[in-house]
C-alpha cells in the first residue's frame, strides 16, 4: 500500500535535491532548472495532500503553480539571454556588481 | 460465451487493451511502406512521368508495390556511420523519440464506436480516458524532442541549425494548432474524442467551425514538417538538416515517425471535422441492425476511418509536391503574427456564438 | 501491490533522473534528465488519480517549458567547459552533508507523526471524470486566482520580449 507519507518523502528527496542543484551549480541555467525540481516536488506534494484530504483544492493549486512557474521560467531564460549578450558568460560567479 | 463470463472484468479489460495495443501498433507500422511507395509514384503521375513501377513479383510488375520493400532492405544493409564526436547515447536515442509520440497518441484514437461482448463494454480505442483529447495534444508536444536531440548529438553546426530552426517552428505552429481545436471543444461540450465521433451523426464538424479546420489543416503540415513547411529537411538547404549524421536504418526510423505523425493527424482530422468512424446520416443503431452484431458494426467504422485518414495522406502527399517551400522568416511571420490571432478571434468569435445560441442573448 | 510497484518504478526513475540533472557537466544532458524527470512526476500524477494534472503536466512542463530550456540552451551554444568537469570542492561537501540532514530529519518526522499523515490515502470525488470534476472547483471557487492568473501570463509575456530584446538603437 503506497501511502500519503511516500508521496511526501518523495516529494522532500527531490526538493532538497533541487536545492543542492542551486546551492552547488555554477551555470545559470543550471540553477534554474534545479528550481523547477523544486516546484516539481511541490506539486507532488499538493496532489498527494489533495488525495490524502479527499477534496481537489490540491490539485486546482498545482494548476497555479505551473502557471507561476511558466512565468517564471520565462523571465529567467530571458534574462539569462540578456545576461549573456552582456557579459559574454552565465557563470554565476561572474555577477557581482551588487556583492559588497 | 461461457469462457468469458468466467473471466473477472479486468483480465477482460487487461486482455482486450492487449490486443487492441498489438493490432494498432501493427496498423500504424503498415502505413510508411505504403507511403514510401506512394510518394514517389503519386508526384511521379503528377508530374506525368511514371514513377517506380518495376519492382515486382516473378514476372508481374505490381505497379511497383514492392518498391518500398527494396528500399527497406537497402536502408537495413546499408552500413551505418556514426560520427566520432557525437554524444553517443543521445545519438542513439533520438531516433527512437522521433517515432514514439506518434505511436502513443494514435493508441488514444477510436476507431470505432464502444460494443459489447456479454455484459462488458469494450472500447476501440487502446486508451480510454476521459481526456483524450487532452492526451493527444500533451503527447504532441513532446515530438519536438525527437529533432533537436538529434540535432545536437550530431555535433555538427548545420545540424544543430537544421535542429534549431525545426523546433523552433514545431513550437509555432502547435499553438494555432492547439488553440484551432478548443472551438472544437466548446461545440461539442466533451473532451472524450468518441463522443465527439458520435455527434458528427447529422453535421460534421468542418460545417459547425470550417475557420477551425483550416487552421488545423495548415498546422498539420507544420507539425510533421511536411509540404511547403519543411525547411528543417529541405532537401536543397542545410544538406539534410537535423538528420546529416543518421544514416541507414537510423534515417529510416526519423522517416517512419514522420509518417506515423501524419497517420496520426489524418485520423484525429478526419475524428474531429469529417465525422470519424461515422458514415454520413446513418447511426450506429442502424448499423447495428443491419449487420446482427455490434461488433462488426464497429470494425465497419475502422474501415470508414481509415477510409477518411487515407484521403488526408494523399492530400499531404499532393500538397507536397504542388507548393514550393516557405522561406524561414516567411514560415515564422505566418505562424506568430497572422495564424495565432486567427486562432484567438476565432475561439473569442465562437464562445459569443455559442453562449448566444445556448444561453440565449 | 501493483501499485506499490508501479510507485516504486516510477519513482526511482525520477529521484535517479533528479540526481542526474545536479550532476551533468553539460547542459543538454541535465535538461533531457529533467524531461524524464517531469514525464515520471506525471505517471505519478496519474497513479494517485490526477488526470487532468498529470496531462497539463505533460502539456505545459515537459513539452513547452523544458523546450523553452533545451532551446535557450542550444543557442546560447554555453562552453561545458564552465563547470571545468563539475568538480566538488570544500563548501560543497557541507551543502551536502546539510541536505541529508535535512532529508533523514524529514523522514523521521514522516515517520513519527500520528494519525494524519499515516493514513492510507483515500478515494476522491469523482463525477464524469476528474477533469470535469478539477474544471468545477477551478472555476466556481477559484475564478478570481484563475483570472489573475491570466494577467500574470500576460505580464511574463511583455517583461520577457522586452528583457531579451535586442537594442537596436545603439547604446
Amino acid at each position: 500500500m503506497v501511502t500519503t507519507q511516500c508521496y511526501f518523502a518523495l516529494a522532500s528527496m527531490i526538493f532538497l535535491l533541487g536545492v543542492l542543484g542551486v546551492l552547488i551549480r555554477k551555470n545559470l541555467i543550471m540553477v534554474l532548472m534545479s528550481i523547477e525540481l523544486m516546484l516539481n516536488a511541490a506539486n507532488i506534494a499538493f496532489v498527494a495532500a489533495s488525495k490524502h484530504v479527499g477534496n481537489l483544492d490540491g490539485q486546482v493549486m498545482t494548476f497555479f503553480v505551473m502557471t507561476v512557474a511558466a512565468c517564471e521560467a520565462a523571465i529567467g531564460l530571458a534574462m539569462v539571454i540578456a545576461i549573456f549578450r552582456k557579459y559574454g558568460t552565465i557563470e554565476t560567479n561572474f555577477l557581482r556588481i551588487l556583492r559588497g | 460465451m461461457g469462457i468469458i463470463d468466467s473471466l473477472t472484468a479486468f483480465q477482460i479489460q487487461l486482455i482486450t487493451t492487449l490486443i487492441k495495443f498489438v493490432a494498432i501498433l501493427v496498423l500504424a507500422l503498415q502505413v510508411p511502406p505504403l507511403m514510401v511507395w506512394f510518394e514517389r509514384r503519386a508526384p511521379a503521375l503528377f508530374q506525368r512521368r511514371k514513377g517506380p513501377n518495376r519492382v515486382g513479383l516473378f514476372r508481374f510488375r505490381l505497379f511497383g508495390l514492392l518498391q518500398s520493400l527494396a528500399d527497406t532492405v537497402k536502408l537495413i544493409f546499408k552500413e551505418e556511420v556514426v560520427p566520432d564526436a557525437a554524444n553517443k547515447v543521445f545519438y542513439h536515442l533520438a531516433p527512437v523519440i522521433a517515432m514514439f509520440p506518434a505511436l502513443v497518441v494514435i493508441m488514444a484514437v477510436p476507431f470505432g464506436n464502444d460494443f459489447h461482448i456479454g455484459d462488458h463494454l469494450i472500447t476501440m480505442s487502446a486508451i480510454r480516458i476521459d481526456s483524450g483529447f487532452l492526451f493527444i495534444l500533451a503527447l504532441s508536444s513532446i515530438a519536438v524532442y525527437g529533432v533537436a536531440i538529434a540535432g545536437w548529438s550530431s555535433n555538427n553546426k548545420y545540424s544543430l541549425m537544421g535542429a534549431l530552426r525545426a523546433s523552433a517552428q514545431m513550437i509555432a505552429y502547435e499553438i494555432p494548432l492547439g488553440m484551432s481545436l478548443i472551438p472544437m471543444v466548446l461545440i461539442y461540450q466533451t473532451l472524450d474524442l468518441n463522443q465527439m465521433v458520435l455527434q458528427q451523426e447529422q453535421v460534421w464538424g468542418i460545417f459547425k467551425a470550417p475557420v477551425s479546420f483550416v487552421l488545423f489543416f495548415i498546422c498539420m503540415f507544420a507539425e510533421t514538417n511536411r509540404a511547403p513547411f519543411d525547411l528543417a529537411e529541405g532537401e536543397s538547404e542545410l544538406i539534410a538538416g537535423f538528420h546529416t549524421e543518421y544514416n541507414s536504418f537510423k534515417f529510416s526510423q526519423f522517416y517512419l515517425g514522420e509518417y506515423v505523425s501524419m497517420f496520426t493527424l489524418s485520423l484525429i482530422c478526419s475524428c474531429l471535422f469529417f465525422g470519424g468512424w461515422q458514415i454520413p446520416f446513418v447511426s450506429y443503431q442502424t448499423l447495428v441492425n443491419l449487420t446482427g452484431y455490434e461488433f462488426i458494426a464497429s470494425i465497419i467504422g475502422t474501415i470508414v476511418l481509415l477510409h477518411k485518414a487515407a484521403f488526408f495522406m494523399w492530400a499531404f502527399v499532393w500538397v507536397r509536391w504542388t507548393l514550393p517551400r516557405f522561406r524561414y522568416d516567411q514560415l515564422m511571420n505566418v505562424g506568430w503574427r497572422f495564424l495565432m490571432p486567427v486562432a484567438l478571434v476565432n475561439v473569442l468569435i465562437t464562445a459569443g456564438v455559442l453562449s448566444f445560441i445556448r444561453f440565449g442573448g | 501491490m501493483a501499485e506499490l510497484v508501479i510507485f516504486l518504478s516510477f519513482a526511482s526513475i525520477m529521484l535517479f533522473s533528479s540526481l542526474m540533472v545536479i550532476t551533468r557537466k553539460n547542459a543538454v544532458p541535465a535538461a533531457v534528465y529533467l524531461v524524464i524527470t517531469m514525464l515520471c512526476a506525471a505517471a505519478l500524477y496519474a497513479l494517485m488519480g490526477a488526470d487532468f494534472v498529470a496531462t497539463i503536466q505533460v502539456l505545459v512542463y515537459a513539452g513547452a517549458i523544458m523546450v523553452l530550456f533545451l532551446f535557450v540552451i542550444m543557442l546560447l551554444n554555453t562552453e561545458s567547459d564552465i563547470e571545468h568537469g563539475f568538480q566538488i570542492k570544500g563548501p560543497d561537501f557541507v551543502m551536502i552533508a546539510l541536505t541529508v540532514l535535512s532529508f533523514a530529519i524529514t523522514c523521521i518526522a514522516l515517520m513519527a507523526g500520528k494519525g494524519a499523515v499515516n493514513a492510507p490515502m483515500e478515494t476522491m470525488p469523482v463525477d464524469g471524470g476528474n477533469t470535469l470534476a478539477v474544471a468545477k472547483v477551478l472555476f466556481v471557487n477559484y475564478l478570481w486566482p484563475f483570472e489573475l492568473a491570466s494577467v500574470l501570463i500576460l505580464m511574463a509575456i511583455v517583461a520577457s520580449i522586452v528583457i531579451a530584446k535586442r537594442d537596436n538603437a545603439g547604446h
